[in-house]
């Protein structure tokens, strides 16, 4: 009686993606701590690397597989740095929320002309705009943060091109499955 | 790489835009404030003492109580009789300028009254109250000297009517405003903003706004509202409170009605706001004048008879009148209780 | 080769991406960076105005938030955090602040510095 339940539990639960997948978001979890401990010039700017990850498993997978990504690395990373709920767990989310929304719009511009850069610098103007917006309403509404914009969005775009530059890079070295099986 | 070079290049373009630049001098027996924006400090403080200069060169030309000045020579001659004189071309362009603003205003605006400025004192650097000649001031006006008195012909000029004494003290400043405008221009200068003695002309915009003057009001030390000046614009004030003199509790402003000799007493102040053209300086300078002159039911007709629409009226009890035009302009700073829109 | 191959030729939409992407940045920093000196700074406390103060003197202003005393410095026309008692020490590394416009805060202190233009509401006087 016992054994049949046994199997059954292990044959339902684990594809070769989902191992993948695991993979894939704790090393974005990964990359994300790692960020967390970096010294930056200014809070809120940072290279957002795993961001990397979130475009690689959208190209990969699916979008609802990137949103799941992305999401389980905000949720997980500030349960281990033990800011859940916290301002900056806040920033994090929104900007993680508004990139995923503007990949859901941008994921379906044809392949011929749009590769991974332009994904990921509209996410990463959207993830700076969500974050903006947090701070605009909620953590300072008074103080002027309209000075630091244009820092914001600079750096958004710097690091959105070699994010972008980046995922295309590895998209390229590790081929989908299908090439792989071709070749 | 590219693209790095050319996101910094333009960054660099951004912030190479120079800041304002203002210049504060003293021309015309007056402050001469000129703002410069969005040109490199060198460009700006060049252009600003080129105008300064051709503003000098007006005040001491066409000064009105400085014997040795080719204004006060004319006088002199038109005082001696009739022989026509050698004018330089710009005076007689002058002349004849006031010659057609004066029949338009129907003689308010006439700076053939300078014997009478003379006579009220106003004819100096340094102005005291002076003893109130009735008489003298009766024949002045009997002698009727009028702009059109003048015959100007080939750039020469002779009066029909001695009694002529030209003063460009209200139309001057209004010239030299049209002058600063055509060299910023002439220059290149996209932005500026020209205010002598209180008059002003715009020209482009304060950076991403337009320029923005103060009125100032006639018995406060502040300032009642502010104007948006946009390009070419010009805006000009004549109050009791700029020159004058009290005595036996009576004020005599330097505003001197030509019918009666005597300075106005029904008004404190007169704004008006002039739209761009050639002579936008000018008339700020001399359009206000007519109207601070009529009774107030005719002030609206004196405003149309000078082609002014936005016009601001403080009475002499303070209440304020303006055109339904100039009430959409006006911000208030310290809004009057009361305000007529006309 | 292989290599060039790897990181692939841009794409046209990338490209133009990029370039809508500078000129929004090109934008923002015409729009909001003034090079107009300021005159005057305010500093804030959590959601209220704690003072302002005009730059054109030489002062250290303490002052006490919820987790211990921020200490601002006005000199020579500038603002900066000289010291605060935040455990990252962001607002400390802003540095000096000289601008109109420009800010700096320290959250964790609730303390905001903003810097403002002189008081003038119009660019000259008519009168």
């Amino acid at each position: 009686m016992t054994q049949p339940q046994k199997n059954k539990r292990i044959e339902i639960k684990t594809t070769a993606d989902d191992h993948r997948i695991a993979k894939l978001a704790a090393f974005a979890i990964g990359l994300h701590l790692l960020e967390a401990v970096m010294p930056s010039p200014l809070p809120g700017v940072k290279p957002g690397l795993a961001n990397i990850v979130t475009l690689f498993v959208l190209y990969r997978f699916d979008f609802a597989t990137a949103a799941w990504v992305s999401l389980l690395r905000v949720f997980a990373s500030s349960l281990l740095l033990g800011n859940f709920l916290s301002p900056t767990f806040a920033l994090s989310l929104s900007g993680a929320l508004l990139s995923l929304a503007a990949l859901f719009f941008v994921q379906h511009l044809p392949r011929r002309y749009f590769s991974a850069v332009t994904l990921s610098v509209l996410a990463a103007f959207a993830h700076m705009a969500g974050q903006l917006l947090i701070v605009r309403f909620w953590l300072i509404p008074h103080a002027g943060v309209a000075y630091l914009i244009p820092i914001f969005m600079a750096a958004a775009l710097v690091f959105g091109v070699v994010n972008g530059l980046l995922t295309n890079y590895l998209l390229r070295i590790n081929p989908a499955k299908i090439d792989e099986a071709e070749g | 790489m590219r693209f790095l070079v050319l996101f910094f290049a333009l960054i660099l373009s951004a912030c190479g835009k120079e800041p304002l630049v203002q210049t504060k001098s003293y021309v015309f027996g007056t402050l001469v404030d000129i703002s410069i924006y969005g040109e490199t400090e060198e460009k700006a403080h060049e252009v600003t003492s080129q105008i300064l200069q051709s503003f000098q060169r007006l005040h001491h030309q066409y000064h009105a109580w400085q014997s040795d000045s080719e204004l006060s020579k004319l006088n002199q001659t038109f005082a001696a009789g009739k022989q026509p004189v050698e004018i330089s071309p710009e005076l007689a362009q002058m002349l004849a300028q006031a010659q057609t603003l004066s029949k338009e205003s129907q003689d308010l605006f006439n700076p053939a009254i300078g014997g009478l400025i003379g006579a009220w004192g106003f004819q100096r650097d340094e102005f005291s109250p002076v003893e109130i000649n009735d008489l003298t001031i009766q024949k002045l006006v009997q002698a009727n000297p009028q702009m059109s008195d003048i015959v100007i012909k080939d750039n020469t000029a002779f009066s029909t009517n001695p009694s002529v004494k030209i003063d460009l003290g209200g139309y001057a400043k209004g010239y030299a405003l049209d002058l600063a405008l055509a060299e910023l221009q002439k220059q290149g200068v996209k932005n500026a903003l020209v205010n002598i003695g209180g008059n002003i002309i715009a020209l482009g915009q304060h950076g991403d706004k337009p320029w923005r003057v103060g009125i100032q009001h006639p018995r406060n030390p502040k300032p009642m509202a502010t104007v948006d000046l946009l390009s070419g614009w010009a805006i000009g004030t004549s109050g009791d409170y700029q020159r004058y003199f009290e005595q036996a509790g009576k004020r005599y402003c330097h505003i001197i009605d030509p019918r009666s000799g005597y300075p106005a007493q029904s008004t404190q102040a007169v704004t008006v706001l002039i739209s761009p053209s050639p002579q936008a300086g000018v008339l700020s300078d001399v359009a206000s004048k007519p109207i601070f002159l009529s009774a107030p039911d005719q002030r609206a007709n004196a405003a149309k008879a000078m082609g002014v629409d936005h016009y601001l009226v403080v009475d002499a009890e303070g209440k304020v009148t303006l055109s339904a035009s100039m009430n959409q302009r006006v911000h208030w700073l310290a809004k009057p209780e009361k305000i007529t829109v006309q | 080769m292989k290599g060039a191959l790897r990181w692939g030729k841009p794409l046209l939409g990338d490209v133009l991406v990029i370039l809508v992407g500078l000129i929004v940045v090109a934008y923002l920093i015409k729009s909001l960076w003034h090079n107009e000196q300021a005159a005057k700074l305010q500093i804030r406390l959590g959601d209220k105005i704690y003072s302002t103060y005009s730059l054109d003197q030489n002062r250290t202003i303490d002052l006490q938030g919820p987790i211990g005393i921020t200490r601002i410095v006005i000199a020579d026309g500038r603002a900066r955090f000289a010291s605060s008692p935040c455990p990252n020490q962001y607002c400390v590394h802003q540095g000096w602040l000289s601008h109109k416009g420009q800010a700096a805060f320290c959250l964790p202190n609730q303390v905001s510095l903003e810097l403002l233009s002189g008081e003038k509401p119009f660019d000259s006087l008519n009168y």
